[in-house]
């Protein structure tokens, strides 16, 4: 028997659909949405109506009815800090969401249209690894500073998507193995995974570990200080810098990798030199985890967008090989680990958790 | 007979003053300078002709003859950026630091003014050694995230180069075949990765890296950006909170990794918590730098005032230990070091290098 899964991924721009059977994609949609049609909601969880019946149709387009489906299963928003697992979206899960309790983005909606799909037929509706997934040790969260303690937000599904099949690969359970995981996207998350639990991780999203294509990872922060203090910028315009306009693209103006490639093969020394920086940010992450499993780690593994770019991974393959075997899983499959993450419930290969964060309590 | 060596090193409120014969201590003193005599002091080199005047006072109360004396060797101060080894204080170096070409004003820009004065005179060389500023860096360790704040080169520069070359002396090895990690652990923290002798990659202590008994370390940076402009803070508060009351001080209150681990033995689980975490980071610091020398390291040196903490050191050494063997050098010996540095120039072990 096959279980059919619907699955949504909200994005800011866009909306993607797919239909699995199991483990298999029957299709998948890309949904865009112009910037008129969004600016007359006047927040993200308003848009939450309109987005539903754009991916009802898209589903009815393609011959399927909601009464087809055994689950449907959205991207994760931002929560309250969870462990890693599969949820079932409950009302306390759609309230938070709603409300927006760590802040407002896309994804919040993915929990709040699969539940209000769901209903109607009254199947479960799920959201997967979520990016507050957060199985920190203790000591992995304290900064040198007490009022800005280290905190666990990275791109948490293709993390434990990737470090699941590459543990399957090895003939073991992912709860039986350590492995470092990058992933190499626009933000760039490197996380030590013991047993299955995301120990640590470089915060990609705050300002923390190696530069990205967009993002400027850690600064020397007695200098960031100074900046700030200059007079010259505003808040948001600093936050741009760190997030948005750092990294490759303050030095370059691109985000784009193959382009800075392909300028270094055209002979630009400079172009070179920062990818051969960006690697080694990377591999000193690497090698910093390392220390975090205590050396002993299974298998290295890079993913995401730009593990694609062999240039750029075998830079950093030469500097951390010494540690472990270095796996290459290109690309990012959000689509399909969301899938697997509820047809592992399905199955009764997992358990549902429920939502009930320590926040609450 | 051997060599006889002046070593000065001045601080912010005391001038150390120190006479070698060889490697050997004849005396060591930190003189104490009352408040209100630097008071009157703007700038560092400012101080100059007092702290001269104070330096000769005292050597006639000691009795010491500098036309006796091979050299004087002064504390290098934050130069501009430099490479490692012991350099013939020039009028180069006196002009840029009388006229403030330096990365900031420090006491230890005396150091070579004063080791010049006393010199000068009577014919004898003045040095300094590896001051902080010792900058090896290859060029892709200078890129950061952002173009507006390149990583600099800042270390205990001169504590650290000392414990490599003892090391490898130690071993019967050339410190310029060697691949090392040293790190010192101070109320600052250093890790630096030496590759064939030359610091290619250090963690500024100031501003990055882990946290240590004073200093913030690395920081999630929104969080950071976000007390600035929090308007509840001025620039010296929050320089202060990532330079000085930062780490374990903020956390435990002190600043005293001796009296923390006091507080351990006497079953202070905080305590524990805390040193275990700042041990944490400084593991991963040092994981870093073995990916910078591909994993090729012959030791790993722990060195610094807080390496004479058997808890921290097992802490550490228990993440790192697969890496490289590792070495403890508890303490830390500004005045030999600089006396070392003179004794090999004087010897010709080393060439003195030539500040330009």
């Amino acid at each position: 028997m096959s279980y059919k899964i619907l699955v949504i991924n909200p994005g800011s721009t866009s909306t993607k659909i797919a239909l699995y059977f199991n483990e298999n994609e029957v299709f998948s949609e890309t949904i865009r949405h112009s910037r008129e049609e969004l600016s007359r909601y006047p927040n993200i969880p308003s848009q939450y109506e309109f987005r539903m019946n754009m991916v009802l149709s898209a589903l009815e387009r393609h011959n399927y009815k909601v009464e087809d489906l055994d689950a449907v299963v959205g991207r994760g928003g931002l929560l309250y800090p969870l462990e890693s697992g599969t949820y079932r979206v409950n009302d306390k899960m759609c309230e938070h969401l709603r409300i927006g309790v760590q802040g407002e983005h896309a994804s919040n909606l993915g929990g709040l249209i699969s539940k209000a799909i769901a209903e109607k037929t009254g199947i479960p509706a799920f959201i997967v690894d979520p990016v507050i997934v957060d199985e920190l040790e203790p000591v992995a969260r304290i900064s040198g500073c007490p009022l800005i303690p280290r905190r666990s937000i990275f791109h948490a599904l293709n993390h434990k998507a990737v470090a699941r099949k590459v543990a399957k690969s090895l003939g073991k359970k992912y709860e039986e193995v350590n492995l470092i995981v990058a992933h190499l996207g626009g933000g760039i998350s490197v996380a030590a995974h013991r047993r299955g639990r995301v120990v640590d991780v470089n915060n990609a999203l705050d300002g923390d570990g190696p530069f990205a294509p967009e993002r400027s990872g850690g600064l020397p922060v007695g200098d960031l200080v100074r900046l700030c203090f200059s007079g010259k910028y505003t808040m948001d315009e600093i936050m741009d810098m760190i997030r948005g306009k750092g990294g490759m693209v303050a030095y370059t103006g691109t985000n784009d990798m193959r382009i800075i490639g392909e300028r270094a093969k055209a002979g630009d020394k400079q172009m070179d030199l920062l990818i051969e920086a960006m690697a080694y940010q990377v591999a000193k992450e690497i090698g910093g985890l390392a220390t975090a499993l205590e050396g002993h780690i299974d298998q290295i593994v890079l993913t995401g967008g730009i593990a694609n770019n062999e240039d750029f991974t075998s830079r950093i393959v030469r500097r951390v090989k010494f540690l472990a075997p270095v796996t290459i899983v290109p690309g990012e499959e959000e689509m399909q680990a969301l899938a697997l993450g509820a047809l592992r419930v399905l199955t009764g290969e997992e358990r549902a958790k429920e939502y009930n964060p320590l926040e609450e309590k | 007979m051997g060599h006889f060596i002046l070593v000065i090193n001045p601080g912010g409120s005391s001038t150390k003053l120190a006479l070698f014969e060889d490697e050997r201590v004849i005396f060591s003193e930190n003189l104490r300078h009352h408040g209100e005599e630097l008071k009157k002091f703007s700038t560092s080199v400012e101080q100059l002709d007092f702290r001269e005047k104070f330096i000769r006072d005292f050597l006639r109360e000691k009795a010491v003859r500098i036309e006796t004396l091979s050299a004087v060797v002064g504390r290098g101060g934050p130069f501009k950026p430099l490479e490692s080894g012991t350099y013939i204080v020039n009028e180069a170096m006196l002009s840029d630091i009388l006229e403030g070409r330096t990365q900031a004003d420090h006491p230890s820009n005396l150091g070579a003014l004063l080791a010049d004065r006393l010199a000068r005179n009577v014919g004898i060389p003045a040095y300094i050694v590896d001051p902080v500023s010792v900058d090896e860096f290859e060029p892709i360790a200078r890129v950061s995230g952002l173009p507006e704040l390149p990583r600099v080169s800042l270390s205990h520069a001169l504590n650290i180069k000392m414990i490599g070359k003892r090391f490898a002396k130690e071993h019967g090895k050339d410190y310029n075949k060697l691949n090392l990690i040293i790190v010192h652990l101070g109320s600052g923290i250093s890790v630096t990765a030496h590759k064939n002798g030359r610091m290619i990659d250090v963690n500024n202590a100031n501003d990055e890296g882990p946290f240590s008994p004073q200093r913030t370390g690395t920081l999630p940076l929104s969080g950071l950006i976000r007390l600035c402009y929090s308007g509840k803070y001025t620039l010296n508060e929050m320089f202060n909170r990532v330079h000085k009351t930062g780490g374990l001080y903020a956390y435990l209150g002190t600043d005293n990794v001796e009296e923390v681990e006091k507080r351990i033995a006497q079953g202070d689980k905080e305590a524990e918590f805390y040193l275990t975490a700042m041990a944490y980071q400084i593991a991963k610091e040092i994981g870093a730098y073995a990916a910078v020398l591909y994993g090729r390291v012959d030791a790993i040196l722990v060195t610094g005032g807080a390496a004479h903490s058997g808890f921290l050191v097992d802490a550490i050494k228990e993440r790192v230990s697969f890496i490289a063997p590792v070495f403890v050098y508890p303490g830390e010996d500004e005045m030999l070091a600089l006396a070392l540095g003179a004794l090999r120039v004087l010897n010709g072990e080393e060439k003195p290098k030539e500040y330009k």
